[in-house]
């Protein structure tokens, strides 16, 4: 019920076209770079998974990120805009669980954006590479991994979005925040660990290092350790108002 | 009489500056408090208090019987409030803004349409708020607060951005809830001419410090007793607040 409000205080501020719009694009991506230069991949003695992830992910990982940095911006801003936030605390209602569900919120519109863009994969696996059908479980496996690399960084950014009233804040910092992390090298493990980082590794990089566990270890260490700081910030914030 | 809120020195202190400062006030049930000040006198911060927006250095508050932190919820559920400024969402229309207080308070649909023919927005209720003129969005906030008719109203300074006519009506609207939905009203204005026409009960609050608080005729009789000009209100309240600010300057 509460999921269903946060969704329709977003009526008419473009997060859901935003998003859909955003994620079509994304998917072409890949589409397009196979498309004018088949030659460069094609002939790779990688499976055709390996060789579109090597290709693709590091663009396709950034604008993932751009996406969960203005998604963030967008819920926000609809609260802090015109104090409608304030009308929201002196409500009974628990402002953690609208954290959550506003977190659900981008959450799942990323979801949404990895289908698409893993269905762009698909397309280009059987169009160019002539792939057969084992190649489906594979793909729910890199993408399931991306998936679970990005949540840190969309919680982190979710927290960074309800401390700043300004969203023009956020905003810059989620976009330093991104740039920071294109320029870490990814074959750092200890500097991959940095939130918004994670999302730009793929999985099979991380099965040629073994760092698979690492990994998932990190991310959800980081998704706990970022959810306890949201309840600290809530309770802090009502002490100090 | 009952009191519906009922504070015991009450203070917020932020960092050097004490907002308000060992508070003690009795809203009696059923009847409009206007919560008198001049600016930053500590009204807002009050209110806020009681909405459990900011927590209190010290000293304590009941409302209806049940405190904070404990009984957050349920008392939540039984105040309407409208503080500072009106507080909306901009990309959604006056209709959709009230049926999200609506649903969280879990209330019929009808109590929407209801609230907004209260407030004299019903005919604007599918236009976006951010189009609204101040005065439509403070009614907007004003038909928030209304919604369910909850038992306690907290309305910060209601008629600031409203013209002289929208003033009258909402005045007139206050006047004439504890009759109609049998609530308590606590109302806060910097203009005692404004609080006049409203209030049963007056408090008057200076640098977050109660200076006074009772009915108007008491008001009026303190003002003689203490030799303050009682042919005109507001200059009762201007002297009060002046000789106030001389008393804390000398003790500095």
């Amino acid at each position: 019920m509460s999921l269903l409000l946060e969704i329709k205080k977003l009526k008419r501020t473009g997060f859901f076209p935003a998003f859909l719009i955003g994620a079509i694009l994304v998917a072409c991506f890949p589409i397009i770079n196979t498309a004018v230069r088949p030659e460069n991949f094609i002939n790779q003695n990688l499976p055709a998974l390996d060789i579109l992830m090597n290709a693709n992910w590091q663009m396709i990982a950034m604008l993932n990120m751009f996406f969960l940095v203005i998604g963030s911006c967008i819920i926000y801003h609809t609260e802090f805009a015109d104090h409608a936030m304030q009308k929201m605390e002196a409500l009974p209602q628990s402002i953690g669980k609208l954290f959550i569900n506003k977190t659900l919120i981008l959450i799942g519109s990323i979801i949404f954006a990895l289908i698409i863009e893993a269905a762009s994969f698909i397309f280009c696996a059987y169009y160019w590479f002539n792939t057969d059908n084992s190649f489906l479980p594979d793909i729910l496996k890199y993408f399931g991994y991306e998936f679970i690399l990005l949540i840190p960084a969309a919680l982190l950014i979710m927290i960074i979005a309800s401390l700043c009233q300004n969203m023009w804040i956020s905003l810059g910092i989620g976009v330093i925040g991104v740039f920071i992390a294109t320029m870490l090298p990814t074959d750092n493990l200890i500097l991959s660990f940095f939130p918004f980082a994670m999302p730009f590794q793929t999985l099979n990089n991380a099965i040629d290092n073994s760092w698979i566990s690492p990994f998932l270890i990190s991310s959800g260490i980081q998704t706990i350790l970022f959810s306890i700081i949201e309840v600290c910030i809530l309770k802090v914030r009502r002490n100090i108002a | 009489m009952v009191n519906m809120i009922e504070t015991k020195n009450l203070t917020k202190i932020y960092s050097d500056f004490t907002a308000v400062s060992n508070l003690n006030l009795n809203i009696k049930k059923g009847r409009i408090y206007g919560f008198l000040g001049p600016n930053g006198a500590g009204k807002s911060t009050t209110m806020k208090m009681f909405l459990g927006l900011t927590k209190p250095t010290s000293g304590s508050f009941q409302i209806d019987g049940m405190s904070y932190p404990n009984d957050r919820m349920r008392v939540l559920r039984k105040i309407g409030s409208f503080i500072e400024s009106p507080a909306f969402y901009g990309n959604l229309s006056g209709e959709e803004n009230l049926d999200i207080i609506r649903k969280i308070l879990g209330l019929p649909k009808s109590s929407v349409s209801d609230s907004l023919k209260t407030v004299g927005l019903y005919e604007h209720r599918k236009r976006l708020a951010k189009k609204y003129s101040l005065g439509m969005k403070q009614r907007l906030g004003l038909a928030g607060a209304l919604l369910g008719h909850p038992p306690i109203l907290i309305l910060d300074e209601p008629t600031n951005g409203l013209d002289p006519a929208g003033i009258h009506e909402i005045r007139t609207l206050i006047r004439s809830l504890p009759h109609k939905y049998d609530c308590t009203v606590l109302v806060s204005s910097h203009l005692l001419s404004e609080i006049e026409l409203m209030a049963d009960d007056i408090g008057i609050l200076n640098h977050g410090r109660l200076l006074f608080e009772g009915t108007l005729s008491e008001l009026k009789q303190y003002a003689k007793d203490s030799g303050l000009p009682i042919d005109n209100l507001e200059d009762t309240f201007l002297a009060m607040i002046e000789e106030d600010n001389l008393k804390r300057g000398s003790k500095r």
